[in-house]
């Protein structure tokens, strides 16, 4: 909510009244009552947004034992967790009044003797959308030695009190997983709060498709997406040393270079990194119980699991939007896009009219290529199209070791169609495919017109989010596109 | 082929004899090897689908689903899988976990992908999909039944 500077000439008189009333005392008249003793302090506006450069006045309201409130916002003492972001003054003229100094999230707190109470500012940049997040693709927020066609975002990770915060880039950007992951390494100055399991410590275990894992305990953090306000959502901290690694996760990647990511933000469909598997069964595979070195299986209930933090913010939660500039054949060094969040909440994330694909379960639709129907899904993680039933006439796989991915001697103008989750709507897409070692011997990195062999099912990468505007409509709820689950585009 | 053939049942006789019952080997075992696995894997169902050129044990837990397929003879030529973990293959692969261990190891990495293909000598492990559904399969291409489709095997 935004509301209006007030003068703080009122505090003042706040001040007098307080001075007039301590002098009384309980020392006259025989009165058997205690005076009633201050037991908590409310600090509103709650959740307050503030522009960087405006202030707005903070009020403390102290509850007594008997119940009665006063306004204690000339008598408290007032200070902000993260001054680099906003000052609250404590001077006696001014007490309670924030200024906004940059962008980010800060807790204002009101203390009197041992009484304290606190609530969030978040503050923005005039002009600047606040669900908006920058996109590079082997850009400025990637690193330098990032593999081809990788999206990436920077996302600034807090405390829970926001009494510190850190910004990391090279984020994955990625609709096929679900939750933030961080490497610890990206985050030493952050001491984020354990999510316990029983007497032990809530631990993750989460296997990708090729074959690599990431291991590492599960904690609480306010989390900021562009100038949203901070969200408190459950993380994996990525950290093989952690405990001791189980089965599934005994190749846990150790460091950012063996992921080629500092972090992965999972913003698919679905809420969960788990689901109601993880409630019911403790051998699921995924989450663990570590007492020191010994981790155990383990069930999670659904608000402790690892989730999707657009899923938790306060307005633009449902769903999110991939915006990527169209990349012509041949590609480019690098690219910039944005990820914007929320789906009809606002001005800037209000679809023309996109073709909605519901999808199943899982966060999929079927896809059908060459004759055949196979599973489909939209994978910004995914760094080409990779797809089943290629001719291989038309398709020639490369030569090993780049047996990866696809070699025509001239580029392929190819089609395929969507079919959304049961049966419809059907649509179909174009794309192009060329020849892996033209393009990868380019001076490009980032391109529309690359994919490789499958046998699974058809997995729309990111080459499919270039020039065109994808919307992810997250499960449970709804916009004027329809009820998620549902990519649309 | 008569001498791969051989081998295979070799690697079937060595598992029952030296390794039984502490490991749940399947992978070019017969079918009563399946019940063993079932309590490995944790499956909380199980079910027989018989189709034209090959039979179908399913195995569902709250998190995981495996198929395991089998020939005529009832030796299981291949296995697949979808959940929110892969199975854990030493079960699954049984004495041609090693051969998969050490062709996995030769292969190097490649970041962005979403998928995963290892072939060795008798064997060939895929792996594909996305965080909620992965899916993966295991076969013996020279154990496929004549006319079966390995599209059929997922």
């Amino acid at each position: 909510m935004k509301f209006a500077s007030v003068s703080g000439l009122w505090a003042l008189l706040v001040v007098a009244a307080m001075a007039g009333c301590g002098g009384g005392g309980g020392d006259g008249g025989g009165s058997t009552a205690p005076a009633p003793t201050l037991v908590s302090i409310t600090v509103t506006p709650a959740n307050a947004s503030l522009e960087v450069g405006s202030t707005g006045q903070f009020t403390a309201t102290g509850t007594f034992s008997d119940n009665s409130t006063q306004n204690l916002t000339g008598s408290a003492s007032w200070s902000s967790s993260a001054t680099a972001i906003a000052t609250v003054s404590d001077d006696a003229a001014s007490k309670g009044t924030v200024t906004a100094v940059s962008a980010g999230s800060a807790m204002i707190s009101a203390t009197v003797g041992t009484v304290a109470g606190s609530t969030v500012v978040n503050t923005s940049v005039a002009g600047v959308a606040a669900n908006v997040m920058p996109v590079t693709v082997n850009g400025s927020l990637c690193a330098a030695s990032s593999y081809l066609n990788k999206p990436c975002v920077s996302v600034t990770v807090c405390n829970p009190d926001l009494s510190a915060c850190q910004t990391v880039n090279d984020i994955l950007l990625d609709t096929g997983s679900f939750g933030l992951r961080i490497f610890r390494q990206a985050i030493p100055n952050l001491a984020l709060s354990q999510v316990a399991s029983g007497a032990g410590s809530l631990t993750g275990c989460v296997q990708f498709a090729d074959g690599s894992s990431l291991w590492g305990p599960i904690q609480r953090a306010a989390v900021k997406l562009g100038n949203e306000p901070a969200v408190q959502v459950p993380i994996q901290v990525i950290d093989s040393s952690f405990g001791s690694l189980p089965l599934p996760c005994t190749n846990a990647d150790p460091s950012p270079v063996s992921s080629g990511f500092a972090g992965i933000l999972g913003v698919g469909v679905l809420v969960e990194d788990c689901g109601p598997g993880c409630v019911i069964t403790p051998s699921n595979g995924v989450y663990y119980r570590c007492s020191g070195p010994i981790c155990v299986g383990t069930t999670v209930a659904l608000a402790d699991q690892v989730q999707n933090p657009v899923a938790r913010l306060p307005e633009d939660n449902n769903g999110l939007m991939v915006q990527l500039p169209s990349v012509p054949v041949g590609g480019v060094p690098s690219l910039d896009g944005s990820l914007v969040l929320g789906i009809n909440t606002r001005t800037n994330n209000t679809p023309a009219s996109p073709t909605v694909f519901p999808t199943d379960a899982n966060g999929d639709i079927r896809t059908i290529f060459n004759s055949v129907n196979s599973v489909g899904f939209f994978d910004t993680g995914s760094n080409g199209l990779f797809f089943p039933n290629a001719d291989p006439a038309v398709l020639p796989v490369c030569p090993p070791p780049n047996n990866d991915w696809y070699c025509p001697p001239v580029t392929r103008a190819l089609l395929a169609t969507n079919v959304g989750n049961p049966g419809s709507p059907t649509q179909i897409v174009p794309f192009n495919v060329s020849n892996f070692f033209t393009l990868v011997n380019s001076p490009n990195f980032v391109f529309s017109d690359i994919g490789g062999p499958s046998t699974f099912g058809f997995d729309w990468g990111l080459p499919f989010f270039m020039g065109k505007s994808v919307y992810f409509g997250i499960e449970g709820r709804t916009s004027n596109l329809g009820a998620g689950p549902y990519v649309a585009y | 082929m008569d001498l791969r053939r051989a081998t295979t049942y070799l690697c079937v006789a060595l598992t029952t004899l030296w390794l039984a019952p502490s490991a749940w080997a399947t992978l070019g075992e017969t079918a009563d090897s399946i019940a063993k696995d079932s309590n490995a894997l944790s499956a909380a169902t199980r079910t027989t689908i018989t189709r034209a050129k090959y039979a179908m044990q399913v195995m569902k837990s709250e998190t995981t689903t495996v198929r395991e397929y089998l020939t005529p003879a009832g030796v299981v030529f291949a296995v697949a899988w979808n959940g929110v973990t892969h199975p854990d293959l030493s079960v699954l692969l049984g004495c041609y976990h090693e051969e998969y261990r050490s062709a996995s190891a030769e292969q190097q990495r490649v970041q962005g992908r979403r998928q995963k293909q290892v072939r060795s000598q008798r064997l060939v492990v895929e792996s594909w999909g996305h965080m909620r559904n992965l899916q993966g399969r295991a076969y013996l291409p020279e154990l496929v039944p004549e006319g079966v489709n390995l599209y059929e095997i997922r």
